[in-house]
Formats: C-alpha cells, sequence, structure tokens
C-alpha cells in the first residue's frame, strides 16, 4: 500500500517537474527577445558588435549608456506621435463603444425586419479580412478628400472596429431581462431614455471588454495608417518606429532604443489591465 | 360652486360623445407614436453605426470586384469633368494574376502560415492551458500573462526586433555558435522558416487564453468521477475535454485561418516580402500591385476578391469538417 502511494507520489512529483519544464521553456522563448531588445538598447552600436548577447558594460570601454533614447526620441519625433497614437486610440474607441451600444441595443431589443440583414452584415465583418479594403478605401479617401486627414484615419478605425463591438454588445443586451424595458414603457418612459439610463449603465462591464479589445487592436494598426496618411505629423506612433527604426538597418543603438519606446506604451498598458485583457480576449474570440 | 366650474362641466357634459372620439383618436394615436417612437429609435441608433461600417467594410469590400473586373488600371477620378473612362471589361485581370508566377509563391506561403496557425498554434495553445488549467503548477496567472505578452505589442516593434536578430550581422549567428562554433552566417537559406516561427511566437498565447477561458467551463466534478471510476489523463483527455472542446476548436481554426491571411504588417515590415519575393504572401502581393511602382488598381483588387474566396472557402470547409467529424456537442 505504502509502495503504491510512494510511487504515485514520485510520478506526480516528475510530471510537475515536467510541466514546469515546459511552461519555463515557453516563458523564456516570449520573454527572451523582449529582454535581448531591452538589454542592447543601453549599448552603443559599436558594443553591440563586439557583444550582441551579453550584458551592456562588459566588454572594457564601454558603458551602459541612454544616449541611444537621447538620439532617437529627438530625431524621431515620437512625442508628436505618441500624442497622435492616443488621440487615434481614444476618439475611435469612444464612438466604437458609443455606436456599438445603440445597434446592440436596436438589435436585441427593438422590433424591426432589418434586423436580420443588418446584424447579418455586422457578423459577416468579423470574418472580413482588412487588407482586402485596403485599396477601395485608400481610392475612396482619395476621391473625397479624406486621403491624408485625421478624420480619413479616424472613420475606417470607428468601422473596423465595429463588427466586433456589435456582436459582443448585441449578445450581452439580449441577455438583459425585456421585462426590464417593459416596466419602463408603461411607466411612460421614452426608448431613448431606457437606453440611457437602464440599459448603459448596464453595460459598463461590456464597455470595459470592448475598450480594450479595440484599443490594442487600433493601438497597433499600421497597415491602413501607413497608406492613408502621407503628412508625417498626422502618422502614429508604429507608422513613426517603422519609418525611422526600418531605415536604420545597422545603427542597432538607435533601432533599439526606438523599439522600446515603441513597445513601452503597450506593455504598460497590459500590465495594468493584463487581468481584463485576458478576459476581454477569450470574451472576443467565442464567436463563431 | 363657482360659475366657472359650473361652466366648464355644462362644457364637459355637453362634449360627452365628441370628447370619447377625441379619447379614442388619442389612444390610436398613442399606439401608432408608439410603433412610430419604436421605428425612429430603432433607426436613430442603428443608422450612425451601420453607416460607417457599410462605407467602411462592406462597400469596400463589393466596390473591390468591381473595380477587379474594370479598365480602372492607373486610378484617377470616376466622377466630375476629369473623370476617366470607366468600363466593366470582365475577367481579365484575374487571367493576369494566375499567369504571375509570384501569386503562386505568395498563395504557397500563405498556405504555410494557415498550416503553422491551425496545426502549431492551436495544439501548443491547447496543451499550454490544459496543463495551467489541471491545476499543475502555481503561478497560473503569471505564465499566461507573460505568454500572452507578444499578443499585445506592435507587429511593427516584433518585425524590426525579429528582422535585427535574424539579421547576418545580429543575434542570431551567436545564439547559433554557442551550440556550433565552427557556424559561419550565410544568406539566409530558408527565410520564410524565420517568419513562420515569429508567427508561432506572436500567436500562441492568443490560443492558450481562448482554451482556458473553455477549460473553464468544463464541470470538473466529471472529470473527477471519470477519474474514480479508474480513466486515465489522457482517457479524460480523449474522452471528455475534447469532445468537450470541439465547437471552440472549429472556432478557433477559423480564427487561425482568417488570421493567416491577414498576416501583411509582419512581413511587411520584417521581410516587405524579399528576399528576391520568397517570403511574399497574397496581400503583399497585392499591396505592390497597387502601390509600388505603376499602380495596377484591377489587378490588385482581382487579388483581393481571390483572397476573400479562399478565405470563405477554407472557413467552410472547417465547418464541413466539423460536420463530419466532430459534432457532437
Amino acid at each position: 500500500m505504502a509502495n503504491i502511494q510512494d510511487t504515485k507520489s514520485t510520478s506526480v512529483i516528475i510530471g510537475k517537474i515536467v510541466v514546469y519544464i515546459i511552461l519555463g521553456i515557453f516563458t523564456f522563448l516570449a520573454l527572451y527577445p523582449i529582454c535581448w531588445l531591452l538589454i542592447n538598447s543601453f549599448k552603443t552600436t559599436q558594443e553591440f558588435q563586439l557583444n550582441k548577447l551579453g550584458l551592456p558594460g562588459k566588454i572594457d570601454g564601454y558603458e551602459s549608456t541612454l544616449i541611444n533614447y537621447k538620439d532617437a526620441w529627438v530625431r524621431g519625433k515620437f512625442g508628436g506621435l505618441i500624442l497622435n497614437s492616443i488621440f487615434y486610440t481614444v476618439v475611435s474607441v469612444a464612438f466604437i463603444i458609443m455606436f456599438s451600444f445603440m445597434c446592440g441595443f436596436a438589435f436585441a431589443k427593438l422590433q424591426s425586419k432589418a434586423t436580420f440583414a443588418l446584424y447579418g452584415s455586422f457578423t459577416i465583418g468579423l470574418l472580413m479580412t482588412l487588407q482586402c479594403i485596403m485599396v477601395p478605401l485608400f481610392l475612396m479617401a482619395n476621391w473625397t478628400g479624406l486621403l491624408d486627414t485625421r478624420l480619413g484615419v479616424l472613420i475606417p478605425y470607428i468601422g473596423i472596429g465595429l463588427p466586433m463591438g456589435v456582436y459582443l454588445a448585441t449578445e450581452y443586451i439580449r441577455s438583459i431581462p425585456t421585462a426590464l424595458i417593459e416596466s419602463a414603457r408603461i411607466d411612460g418612459a421614452k426608448f431613448f431614455r431606457i437606453f440611457a439610463q437602464i440599459i448603459l449603465p448596464m453595460c459598463t462591464p461590456l464597455a470595459v471588454t470592448i475598450a480594450i479589445l479595440s484599443v490594442t487592436g487600433t493601438w497597433n494598426e499600421f497597415m491602413l495608417i501607413n497608406i492613408l496618411t502621407s503628412t508625417p505629423t498626422l502618422k502614429s506612433l508604429p507608422v513613426g518606429i517603422q519609418a525611422f527604426a526600418g531605415a536604420l538597418s545597422s545603427d542597432y543603438g538607435k533601432q533599439f532604443a526606438a523599439l522600446v519606446i515603441g513597445l513601452l506604451p503597450m506593455l504598460a498598458f497590459y500590465l495594468v489591465f493584463h487581468k481584463e485583457i485576458t478576459k476581454g480576449v477569450a470574451a472576443g474570440a467565442v464567436k463563431g | 360652486m363657482s360659475d366657472k366650474e359650473k361652466a366648464q362641466r355644462a362644457g364637459v357634459n355637453g362634449e360627452i360623445t365628441l370628447g370619447d372620439v377625441k379619447n379614442e383618436k388619442k389612444i390610436r394615436r398613442k399606439e401608432l407614436t408608439s410603433k412610430g417612437e419604436e421605428k425612429l429609435a430603432y433607426w436613430t441608433l442603428v443608422l450612425p453605426g451601420f453607416l460607417i461600417y457599410f462605407a467602411v467594410m462592406a462597400f469596400p469590400t463589393l466596390f473591390s470586384f468591381i473595380l477587379s473586373i474594370s479598365n480602372y488600371y492607373r486610378g484617377g477620378q470616376l466622377f466630375g469633368p476629369k473623370a476617366v473612362d470607366f468600363k466593366l471589361v470582365g475577367f481579365g485581370s484575374y487571367a493576369k494574376v494566375f499567369q504571375d508566377e509570384y501569386f503562386y509563391v505568395a498563395l504557397k506561403n500563405n498556405f504555410k502560415i494557415v498550416l503553422i496557425s491551425v496545426f502549431g498554434q492551436i495544439p501548443l495553445g491547447f496543451i499550454l492551458a490544459y496543463i495551467l488549467n489541471r491545476g499543475l503548477v502555481k503561478f497560473t496567472g503569471f505564465f499566461q500573462t507573460v505568454i500572452y505578452l507578444p499578443c499585445v505589442i506592435s507587429t511593427v516593434v516584433i518585425g524590426i526586433l525579429f528582422k535585427s536578430f535574424f539579421s547576418p550581422t545580429g543575434a542570431w549567428p551567436e545564439v547559433i555558435r554557442i551550440f556550433n562554433p565552427a557556424y559561419q552566417p550565410t544568406v539566409n537559406a530558408n527565410p520564410m522558416a524565420s517568419v513562420l516561427l515569429v508567427i508561432l511566437w506572436m500567436y500562441t498565447g492568443t490560443y492558450l487564453l481562448i482554451f482556458i477561458a473553455n477549460l473553464q467551463k468544463i464541470d470538473s466534478s466529471i472529470i473527477e468521477a471519470a477519474k474514480i471510476d479508474g480513466a486515465s489523463e489522457f482517457q479524460a483527455l480523449r474522452y471528455i475535454i475534447l469532445p468537450a472542446l470541439s465547437g471552440v476548436i472549429v472556432t478557433s481554426a477559423i480564427l487561425a485561418i482568417s488570421g493567416s491571411l491577414k498576416s501583411f504588417d509582419l512581413i511587411y515590415v520584417m521581410t516587405g516580402g524579399g528576399p528576391a519575393n520568397r517570403t511574399t504572401v497574397l496581400s503583399i502581393f497585392m499591396y505592390d500591385k497597387a502601390f509600388k511602382g505603376a499602380p495596377n488598381y484591377a489587378l490588385a483588387n482581382a487579388i483581393s476578391t481571390i483572397m476573400v474566396i479562399i478565405s470563405f472557402l477554407l472557413i467552410g470547409l472547417t465547418k464541413l469538417a466539423e460536420k463530419k467529424f466532430g459534432g457532437k456537442e
């Protein structure tokens, strides 16, 4: 009897060790490139050429330095680009949330024959590949004069974020009991009032989910803003990073510093909201 | 009783029938306004969002198809005095796409990405989620957070980072030298392999999160009961957990397929489709036709229409496979 228990506990321990090793490897793989980048951003390019894997300051005559950051920050004009990114993200996410709840309430609780077609077209949008609208959007922006304007960036961003938001909002509002709305109707409340005073306050948790899903998407978006803007002062941080760091194929020091600057905002956002983000991703993904 | 009140009473009494009719009308009007109000509310709530969605996503997708069968090669105004002579000329652009050798290179690379997503990211994500969910380890939250981390970082940053990391003057040759000191960096023999590796690195965390969320929904008492009845860990996995997750696996596969066709940013930044177009994918191929050198918008839109068709075909196939092999839900 004791023997059986012994073998069982040893196998459990071995299993645990194996599992920890697997997870350790994945953790290492996930973190290593980022740590490598961070470490090397404190080396000058000369030092990096001599010491590509180690910590800075290991080679005589060199020590860790912030000069890369200073150079990159000044030459890349990242301050303005970060403000642009914040502007694009905040405005489009606010509109995505507002329009999503408006559509979601109408689709879930108001009677109309149009719902089937309209809601259906939003759910098809969930599967659409964005690349396919790249060229038509560019041409349309060109014809309407929206090319290279802030509005011309915001409108596509809102439209692209809507399918996910509308889908989540509709499913969420559907689960709110209709009796609540009916009793408010009997008391004489108009639909707009019901929407503003009953539905919206109940949707705060979902607003957080939609916000988090759209913030990462909008902040990191690169392809569209890259073709829709040409004036440097209208571009977002990722485009600026690509323009600055992508061109520096041999000046690694500045390139790495620029990449860290590009990485930090989302890293900070993730560290603060990682619980909400990991929950939101699962909620957003289950949509098949 | 004052005179005023008397007068009022008389008035009310005198118009009793007329008042009834008015009341009825009022009720009817109220019903009507209620219906009308609902209609008004519906359209005011739906239209702003739908119009933007339609203008940005639905219309361009349809419009892309129209452009693909038109003679709109070089761009220019469609309306107004300087309008170009816009005609539908048929499927010539598609024929041109199919004659282009790089189309097949791009197609092949896209399928490699689909394969690594469906058979790499999903199984890895599942294994990790399973380990974390079975309560075998502590710090579940930490592992989950770290493995998902690459997904929140800008693709641009990741692309440039790995471009430098894998470059012959970057760190990769040094890493190899730890294991093989005689290694000499050469021109990358298989540039697509590093792209695939990065794609695997970036997105496995997404599937980890999806599987964890759904594993948590499975009633653990069922698994415990099976264990008491003598089922092994593997049997529990094979006969309880996997069938319960079949729907999620299909959803993940659909996500992976539509995501695979989206792989523009990373490749654009990391390799630009090069060297010699060997890492090109359909979206890069299309971008080159529209924005590099002399544009050919009809051709680019033909490629994008082909992408839409491929994406829906693959998703349809996945759904079919689900019906045939899974469908026990």
